[in-house]
């Protein structure tokens, strides 16, 4: 089992010896049982890590942010960051080195494995604990979680209140690290495209119906493109004035500028926001599940995602976010590539 | 006008109201939202917080102010597209929420009233559902002047007594619904009103987050437009519309025009929600955009909601539903951030 007391340990050596600028890390959010993201200046500051079942953010989110703010910075700071990565997070990283998006001596990845568990899901815990605050849950013994509810502690099978996202787990131990905590046993899964493969034994029609119904529900808050470490674009699609308009843009340009979809919440748009999402996701898309698990509305949207990470693993062989040193899917051409069209 | 309706007789009250559009708390997908429901639909009243609030119904995502169409003649079509006034009634409407329309009520009114809200507005009764137990572990509405259950903005109030509800018209709308029920309530047995009371001072007690001391604070934040809390509070922010979007207070929005054909030309302008979370929510066409970062948008809901609110109505505006806290994705809890405010170089 990961002990908490060897990632602040290192945690605080990288910090006093000034090797990073700063460590994002997880700590206990004020009067809540969840971890939220923190980000530790100082020694002192590693009193507040935390590592629990409830570190479900991808926190490699917050170095696309860096990158903005270093890209400010005078003088410019060098040093890395650290960042603690669980293992579907460490791929989110080798996906960013694969696209260049920042280098290697970037990031100080304190990596943490998941070992035979992973992070909880927010509603399956509350179908559990039927209502009952809940007030900690703790990483157990035989794959149990330990749950503390007003009413006393219960243990819950870590099966039964695990996010899917983790029972598809295909890395739970980092795949890049510099200093790794925790089992280096890697678990493997029989089936990790279950549930794409159950939609896909559906009829078209029932297929477009059950989207339909699903894109029904979208809000537009967009929390799942900002959740995505992967969405890291300047300027994004649906935020729409953004595009190209500086101090000298005549009026008619932004007049002619085009519209790519409205902000109302209908079928057409909503269904057009996800799919050049999930697109843009193809051969990116690391399944860390952030996207679901921030949803308002529960939208399935880790399916849209895994159908497109299962072509490029049928059509390609390609694993997404195991090798830094291998090019990107959509970057690359080989030879034997299915389309004849390219040669 | 004080009624007791039977817990059994809520769904043949709910068949009485068929000239109404009926909304009520439905769960799809693990979600609790308002859903348009038929009275075979409403078999009992759910005692939740929905994810999107009711302000959804009476002020929605997307509405139409007219239409425009290019005419033969080169000439402009335009035609007014005002919402129907169709009776609507929400039910299991939380006190937070009724408090919160109330706020809505000020800024589409006065002296420019805004016709397509307060066509829906007056087409609407809301029958609220008292807390009886808080609905969200997030929930601190008393630290912000209401209570699980004030009566502000509704039109009938319902406690949960057990097997029957304890029903109070608090309005003409309130009245006309009971009426429309008439012969399924009866009269409150003398207890009743002391039994209400209890519970509803029993359900204070069971609030548990608490944001005090705030007197300060909306002169506080006059001094802290620079500050660099902005910048500590908003670290963990990812730019999500979550926290305004789903506040039943936040009522920010866009016009745009969404056109249907382009020869000749015709369309709607349409009125959507919008966020001072999102990026282009203060892009001037210059290209400039004096809230230019996440510091700034985090600061923007603060101020709102905790000063310019409160200099301009007196309220501050929000009623302490948690959904803000409770649905954000990196847990950014408004309670923690206006306590940090309160005691800023203290």
């Amino acid at each position: 089992m990961v002990n908490i007391e060897d990632l602040k340990e290192e945690a605080r050596r990288v910090l006093k010896g000034g090797k990073v600028k700063y460590i994002i890390g997880y700590e206990r959010a004020p009067d809540s049982w969840k971890a939220n993201p923190v980000f530790l200046r100082t020694p002192e500051d590693v009193d507040k890590l935390v590592w629990d079942p409830t570190c479900f953010h991808n926190l490699v989110r917050f170095l696309v942010d860096e990158k903005r703010r270093k890209a400010r910075e005078k003088p410019v700071d060098p040093r890395p960051v650290g960042i603690v990565a669980k293992g579907c997070d460490s791929r989110a990283i080798v996906v960013l080195l694969q696209e260049k998006f920042f280098e290697r001596m970037d990031v100080f990845v304190l990596g943490v494995s998941c070992e035979s568990s992973g992070v909880v899901d927010e509603r399956k815990l509350a179908k559990k604990t039927a209502g009952k605050n809940v007030r900690k849950v703790a990483f157990g013994e035989n794959q149990n979680f330990v749950v503390t509810t007003d009413d006393g502690t219960m243990e819950i099978a870590a099966s039964e209140i695990l996010a899917d996202r983790c029972l598809d787990c295909i890395a739970n131990v980092p795949v890049v690290s510099d200093h790794l905590l925790g089992d280096k046993a890697k678990r493997t899964v029989a089936r990790p495209f279950q549930a794409v493969e159950k939609m896909e034994s559906l009829s078209r029609d029932e297929r477009s119906a059950f989207w339909k119904d699903q894109f029904k529900k979208c809000i537009r808050c967009y929390a799942c493109r900002s959740a995505c470490p992967m969405c890291y674009c300047e300027e994004c699609v649906v935020d729409t004035i953004n595009f190209a308009v500086t101090a000298d843009t005549s009026a008619e340009e932004k007049a002619q500028r085009i519209k790519w979809l409205e902000k109302s919440p209908v079928d057409s748009e909503n269904v057009f926001y996800h799919l050049v999402r999930a697109i843009h996701l193809a051969g990116r898309c690391i399944d860390c599940g952030e996207c679901e698990r921030a949803c308002p509305v529960n939208i399935p949207l880790r399916m849209l995602n895994k159908k497109l990470e299962k072509e490029a693993k049928e059509l390609f062989g390609y694993d997404v976010g195991f090798d830094a040193d291998q090019p990107a899917l959509i970057s690359c051409f080989r030879d034997g590539d299915p389309e004849d069209f390219i040669r | 006008m004080d009624k007791i309706l039977a817990k059994k007789d809520y769904p043949q009250w709910l068949a009485k109201l068929s000239s109404y559009r009926i909304y009520a708390p439905r769960k799809k997908d693990d979600v609790w939202n308002y859903e348009i429901i038929t009275a075979a639909d409403g078999d009992r009243l759910e005692d939740v917080m929905t994810a999107v609030p009711a302000k959804g119904i009476v002020f929605p995502q997307r509405e139409f102010f007219f239409e425009f169409a290019e005419t033969n003649d080169n000439g402009t079509r335009i035609s007014e597209l005002l919402p129907e006034d169709n009776p609507v009634v929400v039910f299991g409407v939380r006190p937070c929420e009724g408090k919160a329309v109330t706020l809505t009520d000020l800024v589409f009114g006065g002296e420019f009233e805004d016709p397509y809200y307060w066509k829906r507005r007056n087409a609407t009764t809301l029958v609220g559902l008292g807390c009886a137990q808080p609905p969200s572990p997030n929930c601190f509405c008393l630290s912000v002047g209401g209570s699980p259950h004030s009566k502000e903005g509704l039109d009938l109030l319902l406690t949960d007594l057990g097997e029957a509800y304890f029903a109070e018209a608090l309005t003409k709308k309130g009245e006309k619904l009971i009426l429309a029920g008439q012969n399924l309530f009866t009269e409150p047995k003398p207890g009743d009103r002391t039994k209400v009371e209890k519970i509803q001072a029993e359900s204070r007690k069971k609030i548990r987050r608490e944001l005090s001391r705030i007197d300060n604070v909306p002169a506080k934040l006059k001094g802290m437009f620079d500050s660099s809390l902005w910048d500590d509070e908003s670290m963990s922010c990812i730019r999500c519309g979550i926290c305004t979007y789903l506040c039943p207070t936040c009522h920010c929005f866009d016009m745009n025009d969404e056109v249907e054909t382009a020869s000749p030309l015709s369309g709607k302008r349409v009125r959507t929600w919008d966020t001072c979370q999102f990026p282009d929510f203060t892009m001037h066409s210059s290209g400039h955009n004096p809230r230019p970062d996440k510091a700034s948008r985090l600061r923007q809901r603060i101020n709102h909601k905790f000063q310019y609110f409160v200099e301009i109505w007196q309220k501050y505006q929000c009623t302490g539903c948690g959904r803000c806290i409770s649905l954000c994705p990196v847990g950014i809890d408004i309670i923690k951030v206006v306590e940090k405010v309160r005691d800023h170089g203290a």
